[in-house]
């Protein structure tokens, strides 16, 4: 077909022959044809009609034409939609009814569409981000145990060079501080190896990326800014590119702002700059700098390339501690521990809205078979003036197609603020990198959903209101006093729908009360009143270092700033630590150690919490036996030990646990930030033993602990640890001011990791409370929108029934039928399938208590199913009764003439 | 009287662009100049005459515009265009080959078989 042609034909389909130039020509043919019937002879009215019988109608001509240029399915389509349309401004309760069952359904499933998409199936914006992997070691004792795997800048290049390795990025997040302006502020900063611009593939927003060259001359003072720190510090100034900022007393010069959707790291902290990891100060710089990702060939299997670099990897770390390490490397995606963590939430959540879909569609199909018993009159006479039973069907399906799109609109509206639900209540469990926005994949799927639902809802009422012989319908309506069919389809929808009504209440009363369960358990210390303030040293002054750096001037620093927020009115007692905030303890230190002289029989392992005399006594951890240091042995750091009762149990139950000795080879500095005291890794002695507080997390068991005083390896930062009488973040300003007092230049750290942080916050972020708090809420929620949907659908089947029968009870309360049976007979139907529906409920989720309860990790409350049935009960009586009680209030007379 | 021949499926579409290959005509001037040249021998069956029309006008066989009948009556003329005369050559070619084997066939006698 020639170009021309082409575009005539897609002319002519665009602008067909409008109505009156068809009509025009019609009437000119068929006065033609009549002047020349008059011609042979015939009467001018005889030959008006033969024309009109012999050619047809000019009225219906245009039609015709339609038809025969192939747009009769479209009219009749676009008819079905108006029809449709109007069917549902005419009822405008049911429409809202149904709408929203949908709207709500559709809502939630596609909020969890989008959330999967961003978070499982889309997250990174890298280039090959699913080829990008995470080196972890995995140690033979504790296979569940992944760890990262550091290396230093020569170590990398040794990687780097490995066969399946096509390029490889070296990483390492550094605490700093933005000086020059009348406030310092805390930031984070990355150092990343040059190659990171073509690493990422990300093109920036502004300017460029880190290039190799940028590694020149001991690396060039330049940085790039991430998006949100660009929006929060230069307020998203597009002329920010080549300005200087000033970090920790030196300039760098602006090359680049990434993009929004750039957000690395998730597994440290998101950084606020970028910078060259050449210009990595010294004291930085050690044998385990660097986290690394690597992306292998395409086409190299993670397998393939797991076994090539796992000799190289163990051969570093033998190099590094002198031993041969008991494990091996395991290469894992960047998005596994999201999955890992998340997958199994995010599988539960989808089947809750699935659920939660299904119910809005039956609750649509219940509305529609009972509002389609007072349709069946029109729907009788359609077929009687020659519908076929498909045109009737396909009319019924159009309209269940219409209410369902317009749920989709509301629903995919709605999402846009659902999806955002579960990252708000459970942020850490997402990468932040994952951005939720309504894309073409999730509006194809919304799309796609609300015709997959209105097919669904809308076909079972279509074939079976479309059944009926017009003959038996037709013949005006029915007079009679038993006029409830035998059969109802609905009573099987209804049922369904309370049995999975049950099934999503029971779930969250399952993940309630679990949730309840966590927050009453014992944590072993008290985290009420308790905050977190962290300082970190100026490791990059060098006048102010050299100061420092010896461990009894740092020691005496951090005791003069720890006095003076002492001394403050309102604090009742300050402790010092280096990451020691319960809930989880990151272990700084998790060492194996050595008891008496017993030599290597068994490797006991233990967390070193790195704290002074006053830890226990601010977070309230009992002493259970023997003392805790004092100050002097604080200050010296050597000879003595606190362990916690589950290394007592664990290591030392044969005989008294007290006095005993106790020796950890590895408390040892590793980088030359770090100072030890003389004989950190001498024996101590036991001197003490502590009631177990939570190490591990919530639901997991307490680990055995050793606490030492911090200053037996003296870190670059500290937290203090600040008990007060009330709230203690109504204190913070009165702690900078302190601090200040003793150094004017001494920041506390904002950042999430050591900043400042209440204990309850502490508690918040527990990945196990978020995940039990994100169960409760979100299917708290979806069960009562399921509880909501079941009962407007008990509600209506009752309340159309009742107006439908108003004349059966008019005559059943005339002929003395008590009020209590009228009632019953009103509501019984539904009622019966409500209970069904219950019953099915019950014995489902005892058959799949145990299922679930393996899934959301807590176990299956019977108590709560039957609770849960047992409110479902309730409300759907109460249902069920209310609008039949319009049933008894018909006076006989008046329903006797509504006929 | 000659006898009325019914036409074959299909046939009037192209009766109608041999009609009009011979000089514009309007509707009605179509269906006179089929009968006439047929010798009035053929019943055109006036519903499907518009819609043949329509459907060639939609496949840009033909075209119409306004014009003045021979009554000095507005009327819409339809003339072919140069793909109507590809397709009229076509389909006319396509007609007698067809119309040649089925009368040779039917033309056979039964020793000839």
């Amino acid at each position: 077909m020639s170009l021309l042609a082409a575009i005539r034909k897609l002319w002519h389909s665009v602008a067909p022959r409008t109505h009156s130039d068809v009509e025009e020509e019609f009437r000119s043919t068929l006065d033609a044809y009549r002047e020349d019937l008059i011609r042979q002879g015939l009467p001018e009215e005889e030959a008006r009609r033969k024309a009109r019988i012999d050619l047809g109608q000019p009225d219906v001509q245009y039609e015709t034409y339609r038809a025969a240029i192939g747009l009769r399915p479209f009219d009749e389509f676009g008819g079905d939609i108006h029809y449709g349309l109007r069917a549902l401004r005419r009822n405008p309760g049911f429409a809202a009814v149904a709408v929203l069952s949908l709207a709500l359904g559709i809502g939630a499933t596609t909020a969890m569409f989008s959330l999967i998409y961003a978070v499982l199936l889309h997250p990174f914006p890298y280039a090959g981000a699913d080829r990008i992997m995470n080196l972890f070691g995995v140690d033979e004792e504790h296979p569940d145990g992944y760890s990262w795997i550091s290396f230093s800048k020569a170590q990398l290049d040794e990687i780097r060079l490995a066969a399946p390795v096509e390029s490889l990025l070296g990483f390492n997040e550094a605490h700093m501080e933005i000086t020059g302006s009348a406030l310092p502020e805390d930031i984070i900063g990355i150092y990343l190896t040059e190659n990171a611009g073509t690493f990422f593939g990300v093109r920036p927003f502004l300017g460029r990326n880190l290039e190799p060259s940028d590694a020149e001359n001991g690396g060039h003072s330049v940085i790039v800014l991430n998006y949100q720190f660009w929006q929060r510090h230069f307020g998203g100034d597009t002329h920010v590119v080549g300005r200087t900022l000033e970090i920790d007393h030196a300039p760098y010069t602006i090359i680049g702002v990434m993009p929004r959707s750039f957000a690395f790291n998730d597994m440290t902290e998101v950084g606020d700059v970028y910078l060259p990891a050449s210009l990595m100060p010294v004291v930085n710089v050690s044998d385990d700098a660097y986290l690394a990702w690597i992306k292998p060939r395409p086409h190299v299997t993670r397998d393939a390339a797991n076994a090539v670099l796992e000799p190289i990897v163990l051969e570093i770390v033998k190099q590094r501690t002198g031993r041969v390490p008991r494990g091996h490397l395991a290469l894992q995606p960047i998005i596994w521990i999201f999955q890992k963590n998340t997958g199994t939430t995010l599988k539960l959540l989808l089947a809750g809205v699935v659920l939660l879909l299904i119910i809005g569609c039956a609750n649509c199909s219940i509305l529609l078979l009972a509002r389609g018993r007072t349709r069946r009159h029109e729907l009788a006479i359609r077929s009687a003036i020659g519908a076929s039973r498909w045109r009737i069907v396909r009319q019924l399906l159009v309209e269940a197609i219409v209410i369902s799109c317009t749920g989709a609109v509301l629903g995919v509206a709605a999402s846009y603020w659902l999806a955002k639900l579960p990252l708000l209540l459970s942020p850490d469990s997402f990468p932040a990198e994952s951005v939720i926005r309504i894309n073409a994949p999730i509006l194809a799927f919304s799309v796609a959903l609300a015709l997959l639902c209105g097919i669904l809802f809308g076909l079972v009422p279509a074939l079976r209101l479309s059944r009926h012989d017009s003959a038996r319908m037709l013949p005006g309506r029915q007079i009679g006093f038993v006029a409830a069919p035998a059969k109802h389809r609905w009573s099987v929808l209804i049922a369904a729908q309370v049995a999975l009504t049950l099934l999503l209440m029971a779930t969250a009363g399952t993940a309630i009360h679990s949730f309840l369960g966590l927050m009453r358990m014992p944590l072993g210390y008290d985290p009420a009143n308790v905050m977190r303030v962290g300082i970190g040293l100026h490791t990059e002054n060098p006048g102010e270092w050299s100061r420092l750096q010896p461990r009894e001037a740092r020691t005496a620093y951090i005791e003069q700033i720890q006095e003076k927020i002492a001394s403050l009115p309102g604090v009742s007692i300050v402790a010092v630590g280096v990451d020691a905030t319960p809930p989880y303890i990151d272990p700084f230190y998790e060492k194996s150690f050595e008891i008496d002289e017993t030599g290597d029989r068994e490797q006991p392992q233990a967390r070193v919490m790195l704290v002074d005399q006053q830890y226990f006594a601010a977070l309230r951890i009992r002493l259970l036996q023997g003392r805790i240091w004092n100050a002097d042995e604080n200050t010296r750091g050597d000879f003595i030990a606190v362990v916690n009762h589950a290394l007592a149990t664990r290591y030392l139950s044969s005989s008294n646990a007290l006095g005993r000795q106790l020796r950890i080879p590895g408390l040892t500095p590793l980088n030359h930030s770090q100072v030890a005291s003389a004989q950190s890794t001498a024996w101590r002695q036991i001197i003490g033993i502590v009631g177990d507080a939570r190490n591990d997390g919530l639901d997991r068991p307490v680990v055995p602990a050793i606490y030492v005083p911090y200053t037996a390896v003296m870190q670059p930062d500290a937290q203090f640890f600040v008990r007060t009488q009330n709230d203690p973040l109504t204190y913070l300003q009165s702690i900078r001011a302190a601090i200040a007092s003793v150094a004017p230049d001494q920041q506390i750290s904002t950042s999430s990791f050591n900043g400042t942080l209440t204990f309850n916050q502490a508690l918040e972020h527990d990945a196990q409370y978020n995940s039990q708090r994100l169960f409760s809420i979100l299917f708290g929620v979806f069960s009562a929108m399921a509880l909501a949907l079941a009962l407007v659908g008990l509600f209506s089947v009752v309340a159309y029934s009742v107006a439908q029968r108003t004349t059966e009870f008019g005559v059943r309360l005339a002929l003395g039928a008590p009020r209590a049976n009228v009632l019953w007979v009103a509501a019984r139907i539904a009622l019966v399938s409500a209970a069904a529906g219950i019953v099915i409920g019950v014995a489902v989720d005892s058959f799949l208590g145990a299922v679930l309860a393996h899934w959301m990790q807590s176990a299956f409350a019977a108590g709560s199913l039957f609770a849960a049935a047992a409110l479902l009960a309730l409300s759907a009586l109460l249902a069920c009764l209310f609008p039949a009680r319009h049933a008894i209030g018909v006076p006989p007379a008046e329903a006797l003439r509504y006929e | 009287m000659t006898k009325l021949v019914e036409l074959p499926q299909g046939t009037l579409e192209m009766l109608i662009l041999k009609a009009v290959s011979l000089g514009p005509l309007h509707g009605y001037g179509i269906l006179l100049r089929i009968q006439q040249i047929s010798g009035e021998r053929l019943e055109i069956l006036q519903g499907s005459f518009y819609i043949a029309i329509y459907r060639l006008e939609r496949r840009g066989w033909i075209k119409g515009e306004w014009g003045e009948s021979e009554n000095n009556r507005r009327a819409r003329f339809y003339s072919l265009t140069a793909a109507g005369k590809r397709q009229l050559k076509a389909e006319t070619a396509k007609w007698t080959d067809m119309a040649a084997v089925v009368a040779g066939i039917l033309a056979k006698k039964a020793r000839e078989i």
